[in-house]
């Protein structure tokens, strides 16, 4: 194995997705808010003054009791809410002043993963990573080879013409990831990804999740899984009544002092 | 452009079969309000035609003094065949008002009373055709008093309550058939709303996954258009099935009638396929329009 000058080598998710070199900006902020404020119109303010820069290729826990403003960041995220004040820059394009056109575009560059996994109950595992494809306008030629792919990556290539009332729920729910991987995205954003799983299968998501991070992807997680936060030492971004009140690389679920 | 198309019908063909139950239940709703408006629609054209035979039963009949010459009477005629109003003129000479006299008698199965006569008593007189019954009176009041007439029958009472049955009749006519074509849209609009909110979580499914809203609009769209296609396909099924009683109905009903079962049909068809396709299509653009609109 030969060494060479740190750059030159295509990264494993450049390897994984054949992505041109040039949309590979390790170290670039994927993701950035910035005095990010939401009030909705019920006068209730989810979130206020939020700073967050989420570098390319960040594994980062977004942990907080329930009503700290989790959800309202994940839908201001995708844009499907927009911020009373401040700016959400995706990749290196700005949500807020995004026209409404554009939003679809944006949104196939978010991979994004429900505790509830959204999954459609009359199509097969194959058929619901399919969809995602479908309906942006992929070619069919294209579609084949993009979802086995994916399904090899999440381990599900047996299953894919089972249902999913035939899976479990991790299986389920990597069929949900497989579905927010096959847009080759940015990053993936997981809303309480293990909320409806027991321990063991929680912790078979979490290391899917730290493998296609592993690959390169960016990927932010919601979770109340203190275990799993604890454990991995990764960073942690803890939100409170809307602001963030912990920003620690290594952190744990509750603050160490 | 050619893949989107195909994508929409395809999705809309899957739509309809994968959601049978309601595909079925929204086609049902459909045949039922079609063959409703239908209907009326077929009771309506009936009435207004029933109305117009019975318009056109009002004439003026103006007797003619005897002993008028020739040229006097055909100058007459044509100055009245010039009224604006006036669609034909039939003179009737005193020999042709006999002969009638006779011929309804016999008709009547009564004796011809007029052989008795010496000489005959008839006038003659002129039949004339109003292109609205509304202008009798103008036609009326010019004619009383024309030197050469004698006598102009005056049945103003009549025309006027005929008037205002048949200006009653179709004014309720159109009422009730808007009436109900509201009840119809307002059903089918609603029946294909339900069968669009039930796949809310797909529609939520592909705007999350990044579809433009055209991915998502259009394959519903086509999709109502083919309950449309359908449920109009059965109902005219069902009106062709019933075809035949129903002309013997419309005719047993209304009496003779100059419905022309050419034109009644094709209207039906277009009435039938443009109400069934147009709701059908503007159902599922309203109903999907609520999930796109953020």
């Amino acid at each position: 194995m030969t060494l060479a000058p740190p750059g030159a080598t295509p990264s494993l998710r450049e390897r994984l997705f054949r992505a041109t070199p040039e949309r590979s900006r390790e170290g670039q902020a994927v993701l950035l808010l910035h005095d990010v404020t939401k009030t909705y119109p019920n006068g209730k303010t989810a979130l206020r003054d939020v700073d967050l820069s989420v570098p390319e290729g960040d594994f980062v826990f977004l942990v907080g009791p329930s009503g700290a403003g989790k959800s309202t960041l994940i839908k201001l995220l995708i844009r499907d809410e927009l911020p009373t004040a401040g700016s959400v820059v995706l990749d290196g394009q700005n949500l807020v002043r995004l026209s409404r056109r554009h939003v679809p575009r944006v949104r196939r560059k978010v991979g994004i993963v429900f505790q509830d996994f959204k999954l459609l109950p009359r199509k097969s595992v194959w058929e619901n990573v399919a969809f995602a494809l479908e309906v942006t306008g992929t070619p069919g030629r294209r579609i084949r080879p993009a979802v086995d792919r994916v399904l090899a990556l999440v381990g599900l290539t047996a299953q894919s013409r089972q249902l999913p009332s035939q899976l479990s729920g991790g299986e389920q729910q990597r069929t949900a990831i497989a579905r927010a991987l096959v847009h080759d995205p940015r990053i993936i954003i997981a809303d309480e990804p293990t909320g409806n799983l027991d321990p063991l299968i929680s912790w078979e998501i979490i290391q899917l999740l730290l493998r296609i991070n592993e690959l390169g992807v960016t990927v932010l997680m919601a979770t109340h899984n203190a275990d799993v936060v604890t454990a991995l030492r990764k960073r942690v971004v803890a939100l409170e009544e809307g602001r963030i009140i912990r920003d620690e690389v290594g952190g744990a679920y509750h603050r160490e002092d | 452009m050619i893949t989107f198309i195909a994508f929409s019908l395809r999705r809309a063909w899957q739509g309809l079969w994968r959601n049978a139950l309601m595909t079925i239940a929204a086609t049902a709703t459909m045949v039922l309000m079609l063959l409703l408006l239908a209907g009326f629609w077929i009771i309506q054209t009936g009435l207004l035609a029933g109305l117009e035979f019975v318009e056109q039963k009002v004439e003026v009949v103006a007797d003619i003094r005897d002993g008028v010459p020739d040229s006097q009477i055909a100058d007459l005629q044509a100055r009245i065949e010039e009224m604006p109003d006036v669609t034909s003129v039939v003179y009737v000479s005193r020999e042709d008002a006999l002969a009638r006299f006779r011929e309804q008698r016999e008709a009547q199965g009564e004796e011809d009373l007029s052989r008795f006569l010496e000489s005959n008593p008839l006038h003659a007189s002129f039949e004339i055709k109003l292109l609205n019954p509304a202008f009798f009176d103008a036609v009326y009041n010019r004619l009383k008093d024309e030197p050469a007439i004698e006598r102009v029958k005056n049945i103003q009472d009549l025309v006027g309550r005929v008037l205002t049955v048949t200006s009653f009749l179709q004014t309720a006519g159109g009422v009730i058939l808007i009436v109900i074509g509201l009840i119809v849209l307002f059903i089918i609009v609603n029946t294909i709303r339900l069968a669009v909110v039930a796949r809310s979580e797909e529609i939520e499914i592909m705007r999350l996954v990044g579809a433009s809203d055209a991915f998502i609009r259009w394959p519903f769209v086509f999709e109502g258009a083919l309950v449309g296609l359908i449920g109009s396909a059965v109902t005219l099924g069902v009106l062709g099935a019933a075809a035949d009683p129903l002309g013997q109905f419309m005719f047993d009903f209304f009496r003779v009638l100059p419905i022309e079962v050419g034109t009644l049909g094709r209207d039906l068809v277009v009435l039938v396929m443009g109400t069934g396709i147009g709701l059908g299509i503007l159902g599922s653009w309203l109903s999907v329009r609520t999930y796109l609109i953020r």
